[in-house]
């Protein structure tokens, strides 16, 4: 070690500087912008930090209060950080499990011989398209939509359906559904675009041979199709579920940042987005921010192991 | 045009360096060669590819680096060429110590096993690059590609890209983007392994025609030992990171210095038996399966010279020098594979495969399952100590 | 028999592709109807908007437009221009110095490169909004609320795009390539330039596409960082229309000015989708 180290101080043609000049941007940028600002996340977690008015309230360090802040009940009766986990957690579920259902079939027609669909390239234009729209207007268009005034209520009258427009926004059912709608619509299409070319990666001689050997087009896929994409789904999975986890901007211009109705539909962002607002709360989005992470790592342990994997 | 020195040179991988490499380097000539059994000896350094490694080239020379996959002859080439560094020893080019020197101001140029060329530039910008680079006047710049194109040909490609190439011109754009520098040295690392058979063949003969257009000093890389053979003054037969023989290609075929000189060189491989080297008289005689075969003279005066005593040793006799004789080592003839002029012969001589080649002279004879004796003579006789494998005459 | 069997067989399969396109026809359905209404919508008077549901498109389109383009509230040029400085910016400043940091840990064999390289990989999945907090106390303590180049900057470390470009470089450049460079004479930073960035073009310009994308639709940093109405970026002003008393608005404008967030991505999409579809599995999977 010692002599490999004495002769990289002479000129010599070694190209290892040139890797450190190339990774330094990276690494001042995520320093400066990124991990100091986490590391400020975790410090502000252990103080009483936010403003009054006009009044800046500490910095005052509290150890783990405002974590224990976090998990006491507020005046309305519940405690805020479980109702918006269940909230997250149920909004992430019932888009995504149609997302998947829907995605895995669309898969499989897609790479079926047998089916030979036509029109792929349009059907995974099209698809695909709502993952690139900007989701605060997508989210201020379902609630132009769906507006007491809106085109949707509007459609129903004319119908006869319903007599007086429906209030949406009211409803705790309709607000979820209509959040697990847009984000079913957004990302459908990305992980059915996924899962394909999971499915394509698998050799297609084990298709054939498993077909000769008289499996049905069900054996072929429990037997054959989703053992082999196992790692590809989960990975998909695990990624949506910590996409989930930072879900906000669809729910934020929904519901006007409220979560109507009655926090129903507040997630764990909004929550944090709240402390960030005029109050300026430090300290207990520090603490938020922590948990998040936590949250977020256990997950993505998962993915990092797939990943290594392979 | 210049002499190269290598004094002593040594590489050593250290465990991280080895790492990368193995992912990197290796990992390519895997596909190509199966057996790949590595020897190289393992320091607590890390991996020792090259050392004791001590070569004069002269100028205007062609050296052919030759040896099994992981012997080292890439790494050496690396070396010159100042893409690795070299862990101790000297390296001089034209006089010059050169350890230190960066590979753009060695004056050389390099063709790649992969050929490297830039896929995003026409042939005449991948030809010109380097000379951009030096910045040289426009108006040389066109007139050194446009004469590099002619001599290899590839005048009417000069406007395509790579990958509108086929793959006899592929090699000859990275052989023109080498040669419009007029390179002191011209390194080329197995540059035909990647073409098909006949391809390989024609660009061989091409290769020593450009040699004799251009004036420098050459050295080229090779697993294939033909390759070797046709194109080097000399070739350097390589081995776990050690020279095991340097001579021109007719030293090396008539006198192999050791017995993984004789069996890599010459094709099909030499065949070997356990055999007793008897000296009578003064006389040096082997002995096989009954047969007793006089070495040739110049064979005597080495063996005597080195004081070599009576001792069991292996007896190597390539294919084309044994014949069928009325008596002689008995085998039986397993295979029989005729070739046009010739009939190669796979037989079991003593428990052992030999082939023998055997002139047709146009009347076939069916030789398949035939009990035959076989001789040879004592001028093409080798002898090799069974302990240290080396050939006895050395 | 024989003949029977395969007409069994030949029907199922058309049952079953009628079957599958009806579901694919839906979806497709599913995902345009509301854009087309908006699209409609777009172009028709607050007049009409009120009287009704029509999926035909008014005549109002132009006047809505110049409606929306000169709305004294929201700004919407200015919003454009912001949200276009932005994402163009970090779209170059992303790809190239993703490039630049995967081709440093491929290409050289420094000490820490495998550490480095794990190291970038373990922070991908660490989710932005936990600097946040962090972030957005050292933008107001620094006085740096509303400087545009603080949404840019910190897309030169990007963990994911780094990511990509690595898996890019891996399948894509031999390092003999960098070798012939370095014999003809070329410098480290110009082998970088000249010759591997044209080769990693295709990743390059995916990467500049879904970094733009990204930064056009970013709504929760902008959000916390800009209250200037002179630096707001387009998302931050949609979401402010969701905050105004909706019922006094132009409901054509207000459709015209979702028109206007969402066109530029539609467009970049309609020319480049196939690119971007390709894009979209070439990073992720093959991990």
């Amino acid at each position: 070690m010692d002599k490999s180290r004495k002769k990289e101080k002479k000129k010599s043609i070694s190209y290892a500087k040139w890797g450190y000049y190339f990774i330094i941007p990276f690494f001042i940028v995520y320093a400066i912008f990124t991990l100091y600002p986490q590391i400020l996340t975790i410090y502000n977690s252990f103080f009483e930090y936010y403003r009054d008015g006009l009044n800046i309230i500490g910095p005052r360090f509290v150890g783990l209060g405002n974590y224990a802040k976090l998990f006491e009940t507020n005046t309305a009766g519940y405690v805020p950080i479980v109702r918006y986990t269940m909230n997250t957690a149920i909004l992430w579920v019932i888009g995504a499990v149609p997302q998947f259902l829907v995605a895995m079939l669309l898969a499989l027609f897609f790479t079926s011989t047998r089916l030979n669909i036509r029109g792929q390239q349009f059907f995974k234009t099209v698809i695909y398209m709502p993952n690139l729209i900007m989701a605060s207007a997508f989210s201020m268009l379902f609630f132009t939509m769906f507006s007491q005034v809106g085109p949707i209520n509007q459609l129903l009258i004319s119908w006869g359906v319903v007599d007086k427009a429906i209030n949406f926004l009211a409803i705790k059912i309709s607000v979820r559904s209509l959040i697990a709608l847009m984000n079913f619509l957004m990302w459908f299409g990305n992980t059915t675009i996924l899962l394909m070319a999971g499915i394509q990666g698998i050799d297609e001689a084990l298709f054939e041979s498993a077909r000769l050997d008289g499996s049905s087009s069900t054996q072929v896929f429990f037997h054959i199709t989703m053992p082999l994409l196992m790692p590809i789904f989960i990975y998909v999975f695990i990624t949506s579920m910590i996409g989930g986890i930072q879900m906000f901007d669809v729910p934020q211009v929904l519901t006007n940042g409220k979560g109507t109705p009655d926090n129903t539909s507040t997630t764990l962002i909004m929550y944090l987005n709240n402390f960030l607002g005029l109050s300026k709360n430090y300290g207990m989005a520090g603490a938020l921010s922590v948990l998040l992470f936590i949250m977020t790592a256990i997950l993505s342990s998962f993915v990092f192991k797939t990943i290594r994997k392979k | 045009m210049a002499e190269v020195l290598l004094k002593n040179i040594k590489k050593i991988y250290t465990n991280t360096e080895s790492k990368a490499k193995k992912r990197g380097l290796f990992r390519k000539n895997e596909d190509q060669q199966e057996e790949k059994k590595i020897n190289l000896q393992i320091t607590d350094e890390g991996v020792v590819a090259v050392q004791e490694f001590t070569l004069d080239i002269k100028d205007n020379e062609f050296i052919v680096l030759v040896g099994p996959s992981g012997c080292g002859k890439s790494t050496t080439l690396r070396m010159v060429a100042g893409l690795e560094e070299i862990t101790s020893g000297e390296l001089y080019i034209d006089g010059q110590l050169v350890n230190d020197v960066e590979p753009k101001d060695r004056d050389i140029a390099m063709v790649f096993q992969s050929y490297a060329l830039y896929p995003h530039m026409t042939v005449y910008d991948n030809m010109a690059y380097s000379l951009k680079i030096k910045k040289v006047p426009k108006d040389e710049i066109d007139r050194k590609v446009r004469e590099a194109a002619e001599i290899l040909d590839i005048t009417q490609y000069l406007d395509r890209k790579p990958k509108a190439l086929s793959g006899g011109q592929r090699p000859r754009v990275a052989s023109g983007r080498a040669i419009v520098r007029n390179p002191k040295v011209l390194l080329m690392d197995e540059p035909l392994s990647n073409l098909d058979a006949k391809l390989r063949n024609q660009m061989r003969s091409e290769i020593i025609k450009l040699r004799q257009r251009i004036n420098t000093t050459f050295i080229y890389v090779t697993h294939d030992q033909i390759e070797a053979m046709t194109l080097g003054d000399r070739i350097v037969v390589m081995k776990d990171g050690y020279i095991q023989q340097i001579g021109t290609p007719q030293e090396v075929f008539d006198h192999p210095a050791n017995l993984f000189v004789s069996g890599f060189i010459g094709t099909p491989q030499m065949n070997y038996f356990d055999a007793r080297l008897v000296k009578k008289d003064g006389r040096y005689f082997v002995e096989t399966d009954g047969i007793s075969v006089e070495l040739a003279e110049e064979k005597q005066a080495r063996l005597k010279a080195n004081k070599v005593e009576e001792q069991d040793v292996v007896l190597g006799v390539r294919p084309e020098h044994l014949s069928i004789a009325d008596k002689g080592i008995e085998g039986k003839v397993d295979v029989s594979e005729l070739m046009g002029s010739s009939c190669h012969l796979h037989m079991t001589v003593m428990g052992k495969d030999v082939i023998i080649i055997v002139p047709t002279e146009g009347k076939t004879t069916n030789y398949a399952g035939k009990d035959l004796h076989l001789s040879f003579d004592g001028n093409v006789a080798h002898v090799f100590s069974k302990e240290t494998e080396k050939n006895l005459e050395y | 028999m024989k003949k029977n069997a395969n007409a069994i067989a030949k029907l199922k399969l058309l049952i079953s592709r009628i079957v599958v396109y009806g579901i694919l026809i839906f979806l497709t359905f599913l995902c345009l109807f509301f854009f087309y209404l908006m699209f409609i919508n777009s172009s028709r008077s607050n007049a009409q908007l009120q009287a009704g549901f029509t999926m035909i498109p008014g005549g109002n389109a132009m006047k809505n437009f110049l409606n929306a383009w000169n709305d004294g509230s929201i700004n919407i040029p200015t919003g454009m221009k912001n949200s276009f400085i932005v994402a163009i910016c970090s779209a170059l400043l992303t790809s190239y110095f993703s490039a630049l940091t995967a081709y440093g840990t491929y290409v050289y064999n420094f000490r820490f490169k495998n550490a480095v390289h794990l190291f970038i990989l373990a922070i991908m999945m660490i989710p932005s909004q936990v600097s946040t907090v962090g972030f957005i106390q050292l933008a107001y303590k620094y006085h740096l609320t509303n400087k545009l180049w603080l949404l840019i900057i910190p897309s030169i470390a990007a963990p994911a795009v780094y990511f990509y470009m690595r898996q890019y470089l891996e399948a894509t450049l031999p390092l003999e390539m960098v070798e012939a460079a370095r014999i003809d004479g070329s410098n480290e930073f110009k082998i970088f330039n000249q010759i591997v960035l044209p080769i990693m073009k295709p990743a390059v310009a995916v990467q500049m596409i879904f970094s733009f994308v990204g930064s056009w639709n970013n709504y929760f940093m902008p959000a916390l960082l800009l209250n200037d109405a002179q630096k707001k970026t387009v998302p931050v002003m949609i979401a402010t229309l969701r905050s105004a008393d909706y019922s006094k608005f132009d409901m054509g404008k207000v459709y015209m000015l979702m028109v206007m967030a969402i066109l530029p991505v539609m467009v970049i999409y309609t020319i480049l989708s196939k690119s971007i579809i390709k894009g979209v599995t070439s990073g992720s999977v093959k991990g």
